[in-house]
């Protein structure tokens, strides 16, 4: 009765990480479960239909499943859970697309009931020809995808064994020269290759454009790289350049500004969305090259229209890369039925004990407006409110503090108001990068910050953009608010790397208490504590006397 | 009414034993014995042995008694009426053992065990060496063994002139000169020899007739059944058969063979295959221990889950259809809340309601609301929480699988409403998991091996609607959690009574046991949890109920199960400080009960809400807002969006509004300022919702046969028929009036002879008319006459009793105890 593992009602899992079995137990339950948080004493996994199903593609099967709930449990499992597990897992490779001698594409269904039931429903029928064996029917092959997602949509997940065309070949070699692949990267690279197609799930930091390297030289094809961003199109560039035997003109960017088709083609999700009277412009990208592989970056951020293309490209090799397969708009569905099952998942914690990743730590210091700014805050326009509190003048103060704190350090200062950091540049001596700072000296604050001459930069949001961002050991934000929460911690985690000397990265918010700021931050808590950071609060009141935080 | 009960019993050793003297006969203990068989005997108390004979042979309570014999009993009975009942008239003759085991080819004591059970069920007696079977299954079984009539019964409804050829066909002497022609008949063709050269006379052709109707059905349809056949111009071998009396006629166009003749062709056996061996209860293996866990999880699902639905139905009730029931749009929410699908939920809610834990509140427009009895159950730990459910389940004549379809009139039949009873449930409940019970330990019967085993167990039950109700108690047994993977795990082993240990409703001695051994395997409750910087508490168990409360109060739960997860905000801590807790005390309560240091950003959750919680507080003379910070109303009063309050101030640190108190505090709520309300002597007026309760318990259905009496009642039924027996056949010896000189009326002399017999300790028979003038009679032992009113203990009623001297109309001294005068 003391097993690390508690399950609930919701199908989410509890895991004690303090447990002396966590470690066998995180790995027994990793293929069929997905971490959601994780802060300090108990991570919480989750099994849904989708993770269960992964869990059978990847070889896995029901009883093992119910062992190791059985094994790990620290109180009885309810019995129907089990059986729910059991009839899920059940459900995947019943029906499986085959490529026949003769028909083509076919579906073919090991349990001929369920056949019968998927090809009576509406939305199915049109995409299927007329049945030429009792388990087997013709596919449309144009319909690989829309069927695959159809059939998930039924409960009833196909496995893909149609295969793959080859694509036009091109030869990309790993060029390791004064690093090596990860022994995790290497295992992700070929555990994708041996899959086809699928998903690999790597943590922040964890060099998930490596690993897309790595696929690319095992595929040795023409590939197309789909990203979230233009920035994102500069670091995969420039990554590449520097892991791969891929020269400069073997590389093309296909972005709003450049379109270009190479070998290799880095393209931006937000290009191939555009339309123009309804009408996707880019489309013809696809069609540009006989693509052997077509990556997708930050796939859980993958927009619905790649959906609808990536349906039509159902023969190519596909491979997903993301930080999680949790998606806040729900489609987890599609990225399954359409990209393909999960390939690979690293155990985050121990890719945290090996060092390759390191949590920051985090403080959240709260300064106090004056009585006449509350009363200008509680007065300001809506539109100005957040404004107006993230740029009290407050916290300069604590600013110069912290910058005082951490003399010995490369400090980094960010936030979004230009007047508010102007005058903590001035305040702290420090210079100013934003957007009218010319490409020169930029580069020239850039080199003097990275080479320890300048201790303490202030950049404007611009910098959340800069791809040749200086890493620091110090970051504070003193204002901007974030979008989305994966968002957030892509920046952190680019702005914090892990020290050689294994010392957690410092990451200070300064926020303004009972306002906006403070809402805002209480977001970036909660995220960040489910990420495992250890997360303060400090009172600028301490801060300033010099106590410690 | 059947005639094995005497219309006037007597004793009198003098005359023949019949049903009713053999009852009488019958010791306290054999007469208890029958009544925990056969409740339905003692329910209300028969007033004599008399009565008890008369109810006991009674059709209804026959029938119920058979619907309970297995296959093998059934079979002996059978065999009884079908060895033992030759004339078909008057009460049947009865057979010996010998004979009877011959014919059901069974050794051993298996048959001696099944007679004594058939005995104490009082369906068949003794009388010297012969086994009597009652004369009302003649008419319940009436195909016994699917043998036809008897010959005589056959032939004495047929024709004079019919019987006249038959005699004559036989060689016998026609008319009745020589007595009843169908008896002479009849015994003619019992006898074997004859009867074989009557099969040889009939030939061979003949033997596919007799063939198809030997091992039944024993009635066959034939055109002209009653033709006119003699055995000279017999010219089919039907004809042949009827000419010999080898069948019978029955109507115009049916022939029986009688039972003599299909008995005398199956050799003497009754059966083919005598079903003295129960089907085996087979099915896969599964590990105990880990179809224990598996089943304990699922009763502290089931126990956890009916809390949380209830506690939602506390605040927000579904409401009662106008027949009665829970609409299906509840039925899903409830669902949703239970975490499980539309057929589970209605399980579970059936069972809350049997259970007493729900009831519909009275109103006119009805609502479900938990009742008073749920806060007794909450009260109780986990385990005896599921004892509770269970046992209401067994006991529950309610069937939830019939909801959701249409009755005979084509209406839905609704969860929690009408028309969901079946009289047969909570017996079929209790077969199907002694059935369970009886396979090996750890093995699951398959549910076709349970069907089949009560195919053989209750034979006179079969059919769709027992097939369901097997089926449904075998997957409502499983989301119970008294089976684990189809294993009925050692804690529902318990919670059965012993079959015939006087009653088959648990009570409260199997229930603990029950309890116990599900408690050791369910989780203790914890007093403690871990705190995360995520703002979140888990607690790895369950807590103890108050430490639960105020966990629950202070923070929302996100997740149940195993665990339970808490999610802290600024509104559950709101929350918290609003029912009146202050912010050390939640601090404090968080450091006492975490295993881990309490996180510093939910210090500052508490600080931050409590430093702002009741700052400002509203007031309702014209709707006022005050404070002692003046800033906080400077800032309120030049908040643009605090611009439709209607604010004026009043003081620096009052503000009044024109808008009433209830819209005032949530447009301040709104703007993000967090306003309590306050009373008029100013202090603040804090709450939280109060939850309701139905005002009385559910009055289940008392549709459910009635549970077989404990010890005691039994007892008493023994001792109250046996005095009622007593007063209905003494033999009275009425007091002489005394000749005293001087004349004294017979009060008097009651008067008299009830004071001599309380001085002796005698017991009387007294007549007396009661207060309505309805004139009874009882035995007595009187205690003392005084007063005009005599004190005596009734054994008719065994109870002390007051009768007025005055309408005693007559005593009488008791046989055996002369009357002193």
């Amino acid at each position: 009765m003391s097993g690390p593992l508690i399950v609930q009602s919701d199908k989410t899992l509890l895991l004690e990480v303090d447990h002396e079995l966590a470690a066998e137990c995180r790995r027994a339950i990793a293929p069929f479960a997905e971490l959601e948080r994780a802060p300090e004493h108990m991570h919480t996994y989750r099994v849904t239909p989708l993770a269960l199903w992964n869990a059978r593609a990847a070889g896995h099967d029901a009883e093992q499943v119910v062992d190791a709930f059985v094994k790990y449990s620290r109180y009885p499992v309810p019995h129907s859970l089990l059986v729910d597990i059991a009839e899920t897992m059940d459900r995947y490779g019943r029906l499986r697309l085959l490529a026949h001698p003769v028909h083509g594409l076919v579906l073919n269904a090991l349990d001929q009931a369920v056949l019968e039931e998927v090809v009576r429903a509406r939305k199915i029928k049109p995409m299927l020809g007329e049945r030429v064996e009792p388990d087997t029917v013709p596919v449309h092959p144009s319909e690989r995808g829309n069927l695959k997602q159809a059939l998930l949509k039924l409960g009833w997940p196909a496995e893909d064994l149609a295969g793959y065309v080859d694509g036009e070949a091109h030869p990309i070699e790993l060029a390791q020269d004064g690093w090596e692949l990860r022994g995790y990267q290497r295992e992700a690279a070929e555990s994708f290759d041996a899959g086809g197609s699928g998903v690999v799930v790597l943590p922040c930091g964890a060099g998930k454009t490596i690993v897309g390297a790595a696929a690319m030289a095992l595929a040795g094809a023409t590939t197309l790289i789909l990203v979230t961003n233009t920035v994102s199109v500069h670091q995969w560039r420039s990554e590449l350049l520097r892991r791969t035997s891929l020269t400069e003109d073997e590389i093309g960017e296909y972005s709003g500004t450049r379109k270009e088709i190479r070998p290799v083609t880095i393209a931006t999700y937000q290009v191939m969305a555009a339309r123009r009277k309804g009408v996707h412009t880019h489309l013809e990208l696809f069609e540009a090259r006989d693509w052997g592989l077509v990556v997708y970056d930050e796939v859980h951020l993958l927009p619905a229209p790649i959906f609808r293309m990536t349906a039509d490209l159902q023969a190519r090799r596909r491979l997903g890369l993301t930080a999680t397969l949790v998606r806040e708009d729900g489609r987890e569905g599609d990225v399954f039925s359409l990209i393909g099952p999960k390939r690979y998942d690293a155990p985050w914690k121990e890719m945290e004990n090996q060092g390759w990743i390191a949590p920051a730590d985090c403080v959240e210091v709260r300064v106090t407006l004056t009585e006449s700014e509350r009363l200008a805050y509680a007065t300001a326009d809506p539109g100005e409110r957040y404004r107006f509190c993230a740029s009290t003048d407050a916290k300069t103060e604590v600013v110069r503090e912290l910058v005082r704190r951490h003399e010995d350090e490369q400090v980094l200062v960010i936030g979004s108001y230009i007047d508010q950091l102007d005058e903590v540049g001035a305040a702290l001596d420090a210079p100013v990068i934003k957007g009218e700072t010319r490409v020169g000296e930029r580069e020239r604050l850039f080199d003097a910050f990275r080479s320890g001459e300048l201790r303490t930069l202030v950049v404007s949001k611009v910098a959340n953009f800069s791809i040749d961002l200086p890493e620091a050991a110090v970051a504070i934000q003193i204002s901007g608010s974030f979008g989305s929460r994966q968002e957030e911690a892509q920046r952190l985690g680019r702005v914090l790397r892990p020290k050689s000397d294994g010392r957690a990265a410092r990451f200070y918010a300064v926020v303004a208490r009972d306002t906006l700021d403070q809402d805002y931050a209480a977001h970036r808590q909660r995220f960040l504590a489910e990420q495992g950071y250890a997360y303060r609060i400090a009172d600028a009141d301490d801060v300033v006397a010099g106590r410690e935080v | 009414m059947s005639d094995d009960a005497e219309p006037v019993a007597r004793r009198d050793p003098e005359r023949a034993p019949t049903y009713t003297s053999w009852l009488r006969g019958l010791s306290d203990t054999e007469l208890g014995a029958l009544f925990i068989v056969r409740p339905d005997l003692v329910n209300p108390v028969p007033a004599g042995i008399a009565a008890l004979a008369a109810r006991a042979t009674a059709k209804p309570t026959v029938v119920r008694a058979l619907d309970r014999l297995d296959r093998f009993s059934l079979q002996v009975l059978e065999g009884l009426l079908a060895l033992g009942d030759p004339l078909f008239s008057g009460p049947p003759a009865g057979t010996d053992r010998a004979a009877l085991a011959a014919a059901l080819d069974v050794r051993g004591p298996l048959l001696d065990t099944t007679l004594d059970r058939l005995r104490t069920a009082a369906l068949v007696w003794d009388d010297g060496g012969t086994l009597r079977p009652i004369s009302v299954l003649r008419g319940i079984l009436d195909r016994p063994a699917g043998l036809g009539p008897p010959l005589v019964a056959l032939l004495s409804v047929q024709s004079l002139e019919r019987l006249n050829r038959l005699a004559a066909d036989l060689g016998l002497s026609a008319g009745y000169a020589d007595g009843d022609p169908a008896a002479r008949i009849a015994s003619e063709l019992t006898r074997r020899s004859r009867l074989d050269a009557l099969l040889a006379e009939a030939g061979e052709s003949a033997r596919p007739v007799l063939d198809r109707l030997v091992w039944g059905p024993s009635h066959g349809s034939v055109t002209n059944a009653r033709r006119e056949v003699s055995l000279a111009s017999a010219a089919s071998p039907i004809d042949r058969l009827l000419a010999l009396g080898l069948i019978v006629a029955t109507d115009e166009h049916t022939v029986a063979l009688p039972r003599e003749v299909a008995l005398h062709l199956r050799g003497g056996r009754l059966f083919s295959r005598t079903a003295s061996i129960p089907p085996r209860l087979d099915g896969p293996a599964h590990d105990l221990a880990s179809a224990g866990r598996a089943a304990a999880g699922q009763a502290f699902t089931v126990v956890r889950v009916v809390e949380e639905l209830l506690e939602d139905w506390a605040g927000n009730p579904p409401g009662v259809l106008r027949n009665g029931g829970l609409g299906v749009r509840d039925l899903r929410r409830a669902a949703r809340t239970l975490d499980t699908d539309e057929p589970t939920a209605a399980v579970l809610l059936e069972i809350t309601y049997a259970a007493g834990l729900i009831a519909a509140d009275g109103e006119v427009d009805g609502e479900w609301l938990p009742t008073g009895e749920y806060d007794i159950w909450r009260a109780h730990g986990p385990a005896r929480r599921w004892v509770w459910l269970a046992e209401a389940w067994l006991r529950s004549p309610r069937v939830a699988s019939l909801s959701g379809q249409k009755d005979a009139r084509g209406r839905a039949r609704n969860v929690l409403g009408e028309g969901l009873e079946r009289r047969s449930a909570p017996e079929t409940r209790l077969d199907v998991l002694r059935a369970l019970a009886r396979a090996s330990e750890a093995t699951a019967p398959t549910p076709e091996a349970v069907a089949e085993y009560l195919a053989w167990l209750r034979p006179r039950r079969q059919g769709t609607a027992f097939a369901d109700l097997v089926r449904g108690t075998l997957d409502e047994a499983a989301t119970l959690g008294l089976t684990g993977r189809g294993v009925l795990v050692p804690y529902a082993r318990a919670l059965l009574p012993e079959r015939n240990a006087g009653a088959a409703a648990p009570t409260g001695a199997e229930g603990a046991a029950a309890a116990s051994l599900l408690a050791s395997q369910l989780p203790e409750p914890l007093d403690h949890f871990l705190l995360q910087g995520d703002l979140t508490a888990v607690a790895p168990g369950p807590l103890l109920p108050p430490l639960a409360r105020e966990l629950a109060l202070a923070a929302d739960v996100e997740s149940t199960g195993g665990a339970t997860v808490y999610r802290f905000s600024a509104a559950s801590v709101r929350r918290a400080l609003d029912a009146g807790r202050g912010a050390d005390e939640l601090v404090g309560l968080l450091e006492r009960h975490s295993t881990t240091p309490v996180p510093q950003p939910l210090r500052y959750l508490v600080t931050d809400v409590a430093r702002r919680h009741g700052r400002l507080r509203v007031g309702t003379a014209s709707s006022y807002l005050r404070c002692d910070d003046p800033a906080v109303l400077d800032e309120l009063l030049s908040d643009r969006r605090a611009a439709d309050l209607l604010l004026f101030p009043l003081a620096p640190t009052v503000i009044a509004s024109r808008l009433n108190r209830p819209v005032l505090l949530d447009r301040l709520t709104e703007l993000g300022y967090h306003a309590v309300p306050e009373a008029t002597d100013g202090t603040m007026q804090l709450n939280r919702p109060e939850t309701r309760r139905a005002a009385a318990r559910a009055s289940v259905s008392e549709l459910a046969e009635p549970d077989p009496p404990g010890p005691e009642l039994r007892a008493a039924a023994v001792r109250a028929i046996r005095a009622g027996d007593e007063a209905a056949t003494a033999v009275r010896h009425p007091i002489d009036s005394p000749d005293a000189e001087q004349p004294r009326s017979p009060v008097a002399a009651t008067t008299a002879a009830l004071a001599a017999a309380a001085a002796e300790g005698r017991r009387v028979w007294i007549g007396y008319l009661d207060t309505e003038g309805i004139a009874g009679s009882s035995i007595v032992e009187p205690a003392k006459v005084d007063g005009g009113f005599l004190t005596a203990y009734d054994t008719t009623r065994a109870a002390v009793r007051r009768f007025a001297v005055h309408r005693i109309t007559g005593v009488a001294s008791l046989g055996g105890e002369p009357a002193s005068s």
